[in-house]
């Protein structure tokens, strides 16, 4: 199918595109890599009224603070694995990104676009919640920080209003050393997931000191899993137990089956994703 | 609403007016015409679709063209001309790496970069990168084998043959 007619905007500069946003309200929406909204406007799941097209803006830069990373709302997926010091601080972000779709979609996709597409199994928007980032969001009147935690609300709802525009994504650096996987099962490669879940550990004295554990796949949005965090601390990295964490996480979720996938499939998918990831986690921590 | 847009298509300038809503994937079949942009699914699925844009494979029926206004397109028609000369082409050919050929344009202008970028690099990939180039494509004819051992045989003809020199 085609998309029905819309006025299309060329946002000159982030000013013009959130004048442009604010002008249009409720009937306006940003086009930026256009992975998402064109394919949904094909299938006339989306007709917006008018597009600002944000694709041209220079958002495009992943910078690095001491406290930081910055990552600009048009950064190319691709960009995360030409930048070595996102696989450096960010470990399981990086390998996050090898799984969302195809070599051409990670060229054209954004980081604005997925975080605020929020497609409840995007790996960005779990990369989110594992490292706490932080959402930059602007309109004309200022700028409001979000974190991630406040802003997936739904499957692909989140906090943003009308008129507003994510311009950035703030990743706090995790302490040096701190290592990472992400792990994930998808119909065929490419696909979106079934399930997937980030770890992030620091480790001291050969035992685990803090954990982080995200989940897609158990509820209509990421989420984070602090009952097994704290089950994990402590643990050394030779055995940190990850079958029984793995057990608690599936017994604490309560998934909804599709044509797809069983509750009860789900479930088990996660119990075991988890137990690998932490493993993984783990051996890549004690090889260091 | 329409809009005039620019194009440079395979290497010349145009200047065509178009509604917001027509995809580049359309515009390129009906009003520059060429055929050789195939649209399959229109959802973004199957790959058929894929052009360059600036040099960058893209999927066409996932794009507007009024995105696209001062930038280069390249379709399948600028990679070989009608004889099929460009080497991934010939690779395909003798390798049978097509059938019906629904598919094989965006085949060809998704992997023909990577293709460049291996011969570049000196180095003969392994098949699973080659399958990882090639996700995003999808052929209901050959089974893939095919199409493997034609980028295999483009990448290692074009090193031996010292083509492509970086
Ligand atoms: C075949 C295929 C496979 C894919 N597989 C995956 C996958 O496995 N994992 C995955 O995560 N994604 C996948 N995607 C989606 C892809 O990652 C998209 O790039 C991403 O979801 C949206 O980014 P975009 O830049 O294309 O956004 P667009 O499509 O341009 O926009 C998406 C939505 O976000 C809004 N928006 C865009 N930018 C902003 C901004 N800065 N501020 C506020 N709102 C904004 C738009 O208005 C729209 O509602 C796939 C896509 C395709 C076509
Ligand atoms: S027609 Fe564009 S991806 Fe299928
Ligand atoms: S050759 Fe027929 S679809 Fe690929």
């Amino acid at each position: 199918m085609r998309p029905s007619s819309f006025r299309y905007h060329k946002a000159e500069s982030v000013d013009h595109a959130l004048e442009l946003l604010a002008r249009f309200g409720e009937d306006g929406r940003p086009l930026a890599g256009g992975q998402s909204l064109v394919p949904m406007m094909n299938l006339r799941l989306a007709a917006p009224e008018h597009l600002v097209d944000i694709g041209g803006l220079p958002l495009t830069d992943i910078a690095f603070t001491d406290t930081a990373m910055r990552v600009g709302a048009l950064v190319r997926h691709r960009q995360y694995l030409a930048e070595p010091r996102v696989a450096h601080h960010f470990p399981a972000l990086h390998e996050a990104v090898t799984w969302i779709g195809h070599p051409t979609i990670r060229e054209n996709g954004t980081t604005g676009g997925s975080l605020s597409h929020a497609d409840p199994t995007a790996e960005l928007a779990l990369a989110a919640m594992l490292y706490d980032a932080v959402m930059i969001v602007r309109n004309t009147a200022g700028e409001r920080r979000i974190a991630a935690a406040d802003f997936f609300e739904d499957a692909y709802v989140t906090a943003l209003q009308p008129g507003e525009m994510l311009v950035a994504a703030e990743f706090p650096l995790p302490p040096v050393g701190a290592a990472g996987a992400f792990v994930e099962f998808a119909e065929r490669r490419g696909d979106f997931a079934i399930a997937a879940i980030g770890v992030s550990i620091t480790v001291a004295d050969g035992r685990i000191a803090t954990a982080a554990i995200a989940c897609s796949g158990a509820e209509p949005r990421p989420i984070r899993a602090p009952e097994i965090e704290m089950m994990l601390s402590g643990r050394p990295l030779t055995d940190p137990q990850s079958r029984a964490a793995g057990r608690r996480l599936a017994a604490a979720i309560d998934p909804v089956g599709t044509f797809l996938t069983t509750a009860d499939y789900r479930k088990a998918l996660i119990g075991e994703l988890t137990a690998r990831a932490i493993d993984t986690a783990c051996a890549r921590a004690a090889s260091r | 609403m329409t809009i005039d847009i620019t194009l440079t298509v395979n290497g010349t300038a145009r200047t065509v007016r178009v509604e917001p809503r027509r995809l580049l994937a359309d515009v390129l079949r009906h009003d520059f015409a060429l055929s050789g942009v195939h649209v399959g699914c229109a959802h973004g699925a199957c790959g058929c679709c894929t052009v360059h844009v600036d040099g960058t494979p893209r999927l066409a029926c996932l794009t507007f063209a009024v995105q696209c206004d001062g930038k280069a397109i390249h379709t399948v028609e600028s990679l070989g001309g009608v004889d099929a000369t460009h080497p991934l082409q010939q690779a395909f050919s003798i390798e049978h790496g097509l059938q019906c050929g629904y598919c094989t344009p965006g085949f060809l202008m998704t992997l023909a970069p990577f293709v460049d970028a291996m011969v570049a690099e000196r180095r003969v990939p392994e098949d699973a990168e080659i399958r990882e180039a090639m996700s995003g494509n999808i052929c209901r004819c050959t089974g893939y084998h095919g199409i493997v051992a034609a980028v295999r045989r483009a990448v290692t003809e074009q090193i031996e043959t010292g083509s492509a020199q970086p």
